[in-house]
């Protein structure tokens, strides 16, 4: 398996386990996940967010076959181009990983658009976590909604050669984001951690409007505990075909493995 | 009970104690009887009530869970009469579709004064297992106490649905938090009162910290919220023997989050039933 949404490194407002990478490929193996696309827990709050990308950098640099570099950029910030550049093309990141409610911009702005253009140009897949945390536990010091879906499929419009993945949502069927026809490009997938398979089943229903290429297998960890995501996937009843799409074949597809 | 589905549903957590090998060791993490502490049948103002009910039973097969402790909570706040009453008629219901499967608690406002004391000695008598207290009242307020007093006389738990949110303006003025689960558990050391949904009421970590100077005072493991962590701080905070497992609509998050657990086997058999199965050991239902 092959898990789209993980991370390292520390976040500002409780500590993680398994946020090093050496405890978190224990997790993994534990498992039994192969590879994961890590970003950094800290540039969710860090202003300079590149420094966060760099503590990535460093901490899987004898891991490289198993821990995959997505960074996290701030499109206001100075210095963006040059931080995509190097991460690029240094560190071999092949994903960016968009924050647009805590660094306070819109996915339509033209900075993030500038950005997601640049990122799209260097086949780097890009992702929204729709939430980082649920919003009835938020320190008193930040008020962060959830990435609205509408802002989203805006996104995903205005930049057809993107790949987005969609992570750490729900909801997603009373969206266009989750219809069979909804005038959008097919350029986004959508991540499985937090979609439900029991009642509405809203996981299987995206299988059915989405088709099984664009529903990806993520966990969240550390933030989140791994078993519920392949819980999920347990209670489907999904051929050995689909099984391995959702759990590998679709990331590949997306990292050019 | 269909064989089938038993074995299956034993398989099933078998396989879950095999996924959560390293933090549970074997099987021997099973408890002899799954319970879900908190969970819902569907009030009948939707058109697919009976549906989403069936659905309730078919994932527990799947998820290994043997028994399901059910309330309906109705849709208008404060709860009317009516609607408690409407909602525990359909629960016994629900108890007599699904025999041995569900267990019913019994909704009540405790507004109400002797209409829901008497709904309660009824429904308890005609084999509920215990009380679900909404957002009508906190249960710390003097008009709980009744309630209160009648559990302890019946021998059965309440239920109190809980949340601490940290700012978000409250949408339930009246909601419970941890703190007022264990000022009542405090005042009533012999109830057995149960925090409501860990994983669905806001910030966890206040609230396994409010309860845990109330010794009487249960937990249940419930709701939607994934974090990483939650239940080894509440068995190192609380202990194993105050926790129940339960999973209040969001099954594969609630399962998922025991699988990955790292707690020891007795603890895990302990939430897993063997706390719900005291509970209901004391007042002559396990």
């Amino acid at each position: 398996m092959i898990d789209i949404n993980a991370y390292l490194g520390h976040f500002a407002f409780r500590p993680l386990r398994y946020n090093t990478a050496a405890d978190l490929l224990r997790l993994m193996d534990r498992k039994g996940i192969s590879k994961a696309c890590v970003s950094s827990a800290a540039s969710i709050t860090y202003r300079n967010v590149h420094a966060g990308n760099e503590d990535v950098f460093r901490q899987i640099a004898s891991h490289q076959d198993r821990l995959i570099p997505f960074i996290v950029l701030n499109p206001g910030y100075a210095g963006w181009q040059d931080d995509l550049k190097s991460s690029h093309e240094q560190h071999g990141a092949r994903g960016l990983r968009l924050y647009p409610r805590w660094h306070q911009y819109r996915l339509t702005d033209p900075e993030c658009l500038a950005l997601v253009r640049a990122a799209a140009a260097r086949k780097m897949v890009v992702t929204i976590p729709l939430r980082v945390e649920d919003r009835r536990q938020q320190s008193t010091l930040v008020d962060i909604p959830d990435v609205d879906k509408t802002e989203i499929a805006s996104l995903a419009a205005a930049v057809p050669e993107a790949h987005f993945v969609l992570m750490n949502g729900s909801g997603y069927l009373g969206s266009a984001l989750g219809r069979r026809q909804p005038g959008l490009p097919g350029n986004y997938s959508i991540e499985i951690s937090l979609l439900r398979s029991e009642f509405e089943n809203e996981f299987g229903r995206l299988i059915e409007t989405l088709g099984e290429d664009r529903i990806i297998f993520g966990t969240g960890m550390p933030f989140h505990y791994p078993d519920p995501a392949i819980t999920k996937l347990d209670l489907l009843n999904l051929t050995a075909q689909a099984k391995q799409k959702l759990t590998t074949g679709n990331a590949m597809r997306l990292l050019g493995m | 009970m269909n064989n089938s589905l038993d074995f299956n549903r034993r398989t099933f957590l078998l396989g879950a104690g095999a996924a959560a090998a390293t933090a549970s060791g074997t099987a021997a993490a099973r408890p002899a009887r799954v319970i879900d502490a908190h969970d819902h049948l569907h009030f009948r103002n939707i058109a697919n009530w009976s549906e989403r009910d069936r659905q309730l039973i078919e994932a527990a097969d799947k998820l290994g869970i043997d028994q399901i402790c059910c309330s309906i909570v109705p849709p208008e706040h404060p709860m009317t009469l009516e609607g408690f009453r409407n909602a525990n008629r359909w629960v016994a219901e629900g108890m007599r579709r699904f025999p041995g499967r569900v267990l019913g608690q019994c909704i009540v406002n405790p507004g109400y004064g002797p209409e829901a004391m008497e709904e309660i000695r009824r429904y308890i008598g005609e084999g509920f297992i215990g009380i679900k207290l909404y957002n009508d009242y906190r249960i710390n307020e003097p008009v709980v106490r009744p309630i209160i007093e009648l559990a302890i006389e019946l021998k059965v738990p309440i239920l109190q649905h809980a949340g601490h949110t940290s700012w978000l303006s409250p949408p339930q003025p009246r909601i419970s938090d941890g703190s007022h689960v264990a000022e009542a558990a405090n005042r009533y050391p012999e109830a057995m009162i149960i925090c409501g949904h860990i994983c669905g009421g806001g910030d966890w970590e206040w609230t396994i910290k409010s309860l845990r100077n109330a010794p009487t005072a249960f937990l249940d493991t419930s709701g939607s919220v994934i974090d990483d962590g939650v239940v080894e701080m509440a068995v190192s905070v609380l202990g194993a023997s105050r926790l129940l497992f339960a999973c209040d609509t969001s099954l594969t998050a609630s399962v998922g989050r025991m699988r990955s657990a790292e707690i020891d086997d007795a603890s895990r058999r302990k939430i897993m039933g063997e706390n719900m199965q005291q509970i209901l050991a004391r007042g002559g239902r396990a």
